[in-house]
């Protein structure tokens, strides 16, 4: 069920127990039939718990997308090295707030998918890098862990298993950076957040140079209900191409914001009109992100036919990235949403690649500028060719993110930067 | 002291869900659990932000001393506890100062300067000490969306402080925060460890209100803020 609201379009998977502070604790949690997934998985081989998770089509909801089954896959097998299993738990993406909620009402939820990973992959030590910011919800997971290791779900011989599972809370300690898969093991390794060039690709070298597979909160939390369950009834929602349920995170001007699990697949402009409630006071629809901060801005117009799939999104012009849909109602100074977004990139640029230290400190600039009545209709070809140059150019996507709101708006909007312009020029 | 049952502007009033901000926060064991940290599995998970801070404290003694050495265990090079332990060292003294930050270096066998060129990386390491109640107000784009610059404005209004000032009666320091994975409930703010949700400007009183309250109600300021 959404949180704070439920809508009946939802299908209740991973979030059938959010608001219900009894599914918090051990005893409740397997009451409501918590850690049966994990059994049903020891009772397998880890290669058939790999092709389950790969039947069943799941993608990684941390933004990518890619193949969970086929990311376990490329494991190494009887290496003799340790291998790793990391769940990001650094949720930083503006407009994004599903994982926080999977720590605070569901952590036994996380717990298990991460067993049954580890399991997997080959895994004796999982860490989950939570978010520094979260106290809260890391203080519920750091609870539930400790009851786990107590209860035999966690530690040595594992549910009477040969199998043993270590599992390590690890905080951060605020950097958006963390989130990139490579610059959180080097967060973890206790070094500065820098992405690392890839390859080596994380299952060949990764946490401390050792094989390592890293998933998002929503992927693992999955995990139990489709080894449970089987991938066939996971397949029973969402696309060929984009199998099951996901969290959508709706914020912004509406009405019912909030958290929903919807069939991926689903019609944005029903997500905003029905499930939530419609644009904030009745007012109409200017632009919508539907993917965090990261990827490019949508019209009204493009919403109309928008389908929340991977592909549908991208059939629409932008990415479905972790769902997170922010809308924006007509009364919206889009530049100045903008040049936030730019400035939010600026923070957290880790500083490391030139394009991307250089560049997100020039938009923001240019933006401000502009916002201030200084600009020029230069200026938004200036941004345009910056930003082109920071597509592609540099390790991570950080340089990439910005890139997708400016052009995006610059394109659709053009007329809200125009008239910025018209506005400096009166004021002389 | 008993939380109020209402937050102002709290989630669990909004929405589907009657439910008490207590159950809401897992206060039965948020806060509750023992200083020297547990199961070492979740030792890293504590750190809090007090409002007691001694800039002068042992790194590390007592129950501090042995939740340090739990977390130490559960990496296989001890770099990888530089993260935690430097949260640690903030809890205690609530800032890491260069000093911290060198004697952070010698528990962990590593050099001044790689710690200080870490430590500097990321934000949640205060450089500079904060006042007891370290309010960071997100203005990021939901919240940006949804009036958050207000909510800004009236906290320094309120307080008669700058941004990244301390107060002068010691009590605040406010700044402005990224984005804090709340964005469903604008605006988020985060006092010390505590978010609050859907505030609103004409909630800023009494969310100061509460907090004064708290300080003069002389809470010992160990382990929890209230």
């Amino acid at each position: 069920m959404g949180y704070p609201y439920n809508h009946r379009s939802e299908v209740s998977i991973i979030s059938r127990h959010f608001g219900d502070p009894d599914a918090r604790t051990l005893k409740g949690w397997i009451e409501k039939g918590g850690y049966e997934g994990l059994r049903k998985a020891l009772s397998m081989s880890p290669g058939e718990v790999i092709e389950i998770v790969k039947n069943s089509g799941l993608r990684g909801r941390g933004g990518a997308g890619f193949p969970t089954g086929l990311k376990w896959s490329f494991m190494p097998k009887n290496s003799g090295k340790i291998h790793y299993l990391l769940c990001n738990a650094d949720e930083s993406e503006p407009g994004t707030f599903k994982d926080r909620e999977l720590l605070r009402w569901t952590p036994h939820q996380l717990i298990e998918g991460c067993a049954i990973g580890a399991y997997a992959i080959g895994a004796e030590q999982i860490y989950i890098y939570c978010r520094g910011e979260f106290f809260e919800a890391n203080q519920v997971l750091g609870k539930a862990v400790e009851d786990a290791y107590e209860s035999g779900f966690l530690g040595r011989n594992v549910l009477g298993s040969k199998t043993t599972i270590e599992l390590t809370v690890h905080t951060g300690a605020g950097a958006y950076i963390c989130g990139e898969e490579t610059g959180l093991m080097n967060s973890l390794e206790g070094r500065r957040g820098e992405p690392r060039i890839k390859p080596p690709f994380p299952a060949a070298a990764g946490l401390f140079g050792l094989p390592t597979t890293i998933n998002n909160v929503e992927t693992l939390s999955a995990v139990p209900h489709i080894v449970m369950y089987g991938s066939d009834w996971y397949r029973k929602w969402g696309t060929e191409k984009s199998p099951g349920t996901k969290l959508f995170c709706v914020s912004g001007h509406i009405e019912r914001p909030g958290n929903y699990e919807l069939p991926l697949g689903f019609p944005l402009k029903d997500l905003i009109e029905d499930v939530c409630g419609g644009v904030k006071d009745g007012k109409s629809l200017k632009a919508v992100i539907p993917g965090g901060s990261s990827v490019p801005i949508l019209t009204a117009e493009q919403v109309e036919t928008c389908l929340l799939s991977y592909e549908g999104v991208e059939e629409a012009g932008s990415m479905l990235g972790c769902a997170s849909v922010i809308v924006m109602d007509e009364s919206t100074d889009i530049v100045h949403q903008v040049m936030r977004m730019a400035s939010f990139y600026a923070h957290e640029s880790c500083g490391l690649c030139t394009p991307c230290r250089e560049g997100t400190a020039w938009v923001t600039t240019i933006l401000k500028k502009m916002e201030n009545g200084q600009g020029s209709e230069e200026d938004l070809d200036t941004l345009m060719e910056l930003t082109d140059q920071m597509t592609g150019t540099t390790i991570c996507v950080l340089s990439d993110s910005v890139a997708a709101p400016v052009q995006s708006s610059i394109r659709y909007f053009r007329e809200d930067y125009l008239n910025l312009l018209k506005v400096g020029s009166g004021n002389g | 002291m008993t939380p109020p049952e209402k937050n102002p502007g709290w989630a669990g009033n909004v929405g589907e869900y009657q439910l008490t901000e207590v159950e809401i926060r897992g206060e039965e064991f948020v806060g509750k659990r023992p200083l020297s940290g547990g199961h070492p599995s979740a030792s890293a998970t504590y750190p809090y932000l007090l409002e007691t801070k001694d800039a002068g404290a042992t790194l590390f003694e007592g129950d501090y001393l042995i939740r340090f050495e739990k977390i130490v265990t559960r990496y296989p090079e001890k770099r990888a506890a530089l993260l935690p332990t430097l949260s640690l060292a903030q809890e205690i003294r609530g800032y890491v100062s260069p000093e911290t930050m060198d004697e952070v270096a010698t528990l962990l066998d590593l050099s001044s300067a790689y710690v200080r060129g870490v430590a500097t990386f990321y934000t949640m390491y205060n450089k500079q000490p904060v006042g007891k109640y370290l309010i960071q107000v997100c203005t990021n784009i939901s919240c940006n969306l949804c009036g958050a610059e207000d909510v800004l404005r009236t906290f320094l209004g309120e307080i008669e402080t700058d941004l990244g000032e301390i107060s002068l009666d010691g009590n605040f320091s406010v700044i402005e925060a990224e984005c804090l994975a709340g964005c469903g409930f604008p605006t988020c703010v985060q006092i010390n460890s505590k978010y609050f949700e859907n505030v609103g400007v004409l909630d800023v009183p009494e969310i100061l209100n509460r907090l004064r309250k708290n300080l003069s109600d002389d809470s010992g300021g160990k382990g929890v803020e209230e």
